[in-house]
């Protein structure tokens, strides 16, 4: 449990009903809210309830699609999906968090590395080791499908959380015409930084284009920078245990060798050498002219800009293909290369997957769908158009590309396979406060051209929101 | 006293007897009582809530933690916050003087025009702003004031000005948002200017003009005097409302760069709903609830010197 303590200590949530009845109805109010976010809320005996993030529209659909499914699990229970609209998942937690406290949790979340430790360290969500346990020669097909790095990036103090169903790495988009135009060689698997500098210097030439597009964001911002820069924003480490999993589900494969139970962030080093390093580096893009000052948030309108050919290259994962074609972008007009190497050739990701709400009351019929919802023939409803990358192996295939582009899709599971270097973003149970910080820091170093500066307020930034978690 | 004087309140008290009016009463007392039921749960018990709730640490998800005023002693060393404090002060204090000087300045120009029908197209023209949403507003501005890909930017090159950086510079961010904030709440402004400054007897102005008074002396001896109490009835709305200027720095530069635009309300916004720490963010709101009940006080204290009743 975390939070700030009062020197007395805890007290009861009772004693806090009566200091609020003494202070006026509403604190009562209040903390009665709280309470319903302990309690067991979860759905009506007849509805299995989960959130999602998007469109209420799209939450809809894919109910209606899922419904028949969950029929054959339970004729009696009705299926629904509450969509969560936000910017990025910094919103959509806190819309999420909130949800809780106005006492309607659901009974599955869908939940992107971004909230994992948050969610976990809350305890808001059961663990599925003992499920998965039970159910593991079902589930040996998903595992021998699912790279071990996403199940590892669900994992949290030696426990699975969450059921990965789909992941994005960071890897670089860019426009054929705009590479073509400017007489730039499409990049190989193994370009270097120097070659992304030439290619971007070359397309800045064109009046009305920047080279390169990035947006404020924890998740393929200059983050990606960072990482191939081998700094980060937290000290790394891993939790022990996991072996209960490793040893069934993954015995003998060389790719869940080292892995434990999860990723351990640790103190902050936001101004390490090497991520001031990194941030210099994008404030000197800038200060080029081979990109323009960012904007915080999710990215759609860079993908808008992308596609209207005003932006050369731009950080994106599978789900930019999608994203690319929605905005009227033709296959072939775009395509994707593995990040460029510096220091190294480390990627950055980040999962979405699904866990099971503790104050469910139907958490063994929650398990089912879980099961059903990482299916093969399951992404497809719960992901029409590539908006996202497939985290089985299996579909990420030419077929699904064929429409949408881009050429050199194997990039995405490659970022896993052929760089097991590659990890998820740091994302810690205080996801909120880092974000938050980082987005502010972020656009001071780039409008104060001191990134050093910046990196040193982040750093107490975070050392304040780590101490207070 | 006379019989007709003693007549009439024998006749009020017969009319208050009167069944008719006993049958009203209930009905009185329900739409009073509405607006009573509206603002206790809409203002009143949210801010005892919120008063109670500064005294506690509270994340949401686990019980609440009694902590008693270490959000106020945390939020008086809190360098951000308290720049966010001064951030919202700066802000407000350039759109109000903006907003009451371009709403005067607007409404007296309105005035002098003779035709009713060009008063009207004025008056509708420069209130529409304040009818739009201000979040749909904010996303508009956000893309014209784009530093690269913006309209503004772009006709600024067509005359062969470079880029300014409306929205990632920390002066243009705060200059460009009071701007906008100015554009959309003027119109409030300039419509109680307009409304006051017919209601200034003519007989006044005649008697100035005699004396050979020009326009900007009637204007600055006669006019303002007189129209006083609504520029203060203006300056106190306007001032309430600037220093909780939140929708347009978080959706058009989400408080950066830096914390150049971070007013009180995102503060308060991003310790509660983003960092969890409900307890922190009441204690910023109560805070802010008392600076502007200072700062209000000040201005009806200036009032009483400044401001002339007829």
């Amino acid at each position: 449990m975390t939070g700030i303590h009062p020197p007395g200590g805890p007290i009861a949530r009772r004693t806090v009903l009566k200091a609020g009845a003494a202070g006026g109805l509403g604190l009562a109010a209040l903390a009665d809210l709280a309470a319903c976010g302990n309690s067991d809320g979860g759905s009506s005996s007849k509805s299995l309830k989960m959130l999602y993030f998007g469109e209420q529209a799209a939450a809809t659909q894919l109910q209606n699609r899922l419904q028949p499914q969950i029929s054959k699990l339970d004729s009696t229970i009705k299926f629904e999906i509450s969509a969560i609209n936000g910017t990025d998942w910094n919103d959509f937690l806190a819309k999420v968090l909130t949800q809780i406290a106005a006492g309607t949790p659901p009974d599955i979340i869908s939940v992107a590395t971004e909230g994992l430790q948050l969610m976990a360290s809350k305890e808001l969500a059961v663990p599925l080791d003992d499920y998965v346990t039970k159910d593991l020669s079902a589930l040996k097909e998903y595992f021998a499908d699912i790279h071990p790095a996403l199940i590892e990036s669900m994992m949290y103090q030696g426990h699975l959380w969450e059921l990965p169903d789909s992941f994005n790495a960071g890897n670089m988009f860019y426009s054929t015409e705009l590479f073509q135009r400017a007489g730039v060689v499409p990049p190989s698997e193994g370009w270097t930084i120097d070659d992304f500098e030439s290619a971007a210097t070359k397309i800045a030439k064109f009046k009305g284009i920047n080279a390169f597009g990035w947006v404020v964001r924890l998740w393929g911002s200059w983050t990606s920078f960072m990482y191939a820069n081998n700094a980060n924003l937290l000290e790394e480490g891993k939790y022990d245990g996991g072996d209960w999993l490793w040893n069934k589900a993954y015995a003998g494969d060389p790719a869940a060798a080292g892995r434990k139970g999860g990723w351990k962030w640790g103190a902050p080093t936001a101004n390490s050498e090497g991520t001031v390093e990194a941030l210099n580096y994008m404030i000197e893009l800038t200060k080029k002219g081979l990109s323009p000052s960012p904007d915080v948030g999710g990215g759609g309108t860079l993908q808008g800009l992308f596609a209207s050919n005003r932006i050369g290259m731009s950080i994106g994962g599978g789900f930019w293909a999608g994203g690319l074609t929605n905005a009227g972008m033709k296959n072939g007009s775009f395509d994707v290369q593995l990040f460029p190497k510096w220091k190294s050739q480390r990627h950055l990701f980040g999962a979405g997957g699904y866990a099971i709400f503790k104050s469910s009351k139907k958490k063994d019929l929650a398990w089912e769908v879980l099961k059903l919802l990482v299916k093969p023939d399951t992404f497809d409803l719960v992901f029409p158009g590539n908006v996202t990358t497939p985290g089985r192996k299996s579909l990420v295939t030419a077929a699904r590309y064929a429409k949408t582009g881009p050429k050199h899709w194997s990039v995405f599971y490659d970022t896993l396979t052929k760089h097991p270097e590659t990890a998820p973003i740091p994302a810690p149970p205080y996801y909120n406060a880092l974000a938050t910080a980082l987005n502010q820091r972020t656009t001071q170093a780039i409008s104060s051209g001191n990134a050093k500066a910046a990196l040193d307020g982040l750093q107490s930034d975070l050392e304040k929101a780590a101490g207070a978690s | 006293m006379s019989a007709a004087a003693a007549e009439v309140p024998a006749a009020i008290a017969k009319r208050r007897r009167h069944p008719s009016s006993h049958r009203e009463a209930p009905f009185g007392f329900a739409m009073i009582g509405l607006s009573c039921l509206f603002v206790a749960v809409f203002t009143a018990i949210p801010i005892v809530a919120s008063l109670g709730l500064s005294f506690f640490s509270w994340d949401v998800i686990s019980s609440p933690q009694f902590v008693g005023v270490e959000n106020y002693q945390r939020l008086f060393t809190d360098g951000p916050v308290l720049k966010s404090f001064g951030v919202t002060l700066g802000m407000a204090l350039a759109i109000v003087v903006l907003q009451l000087t371009l709403g005067l300045a607007l409404a007296v120009l309105v005035n002098q025009r003779k035709l009713v029908w060009i008063r009207t197209i004025f008056r509708t023209a420069f209130y529409l702003p304040l009818l739009a949403s201000t979040a749909a507003v904010s996303i508009f501005m956000g893309y014209l004031f784009d530093y690269k890909f913006g309209v503004v930017n772009y006709y600024l090159g067509l005359l062969g000005i470079p880029n300014v950086p409306w929205l990632t510079s920390g002066l243009g961010a705060a200059a460009t948002i009071v701007l906008i904030a100015v554009w959309q709440q003027v119109g409030f402004t300039f419509v109680l200017f307009v409304a006051s400054l017919m209601s200034v007897p003519t007989d006044v102005l005649e008697a100035a003009q005699i004396d050979g008074a020009g326009p900007l002396r009637t204007l600055f001896r006669i006019k303002v005097p007189l129209i006083s109490p609504t520029i203060l009835f203006a300056a106190v709305v306007a001032l309430i409302n600037a220093m909780q200027l939140f929708d347009q720095p978080y959706i058009m530069t989400k408080g950066g760069p830096g914390s150049a635009t971070t007013t009180v309300t995102i503060s308060m916004y991003q310790k509660g709903f983003q960092n969890l720490q409900f307890g922190y963010g009441s204690a910023i709101a109560i805070v802010l609830l008392a600076a502007i009940l200072i700062i209000t006080g000040l201005q009806f204290l200036a009032a009483r010197k400044l401001v002339f009743y007829q």
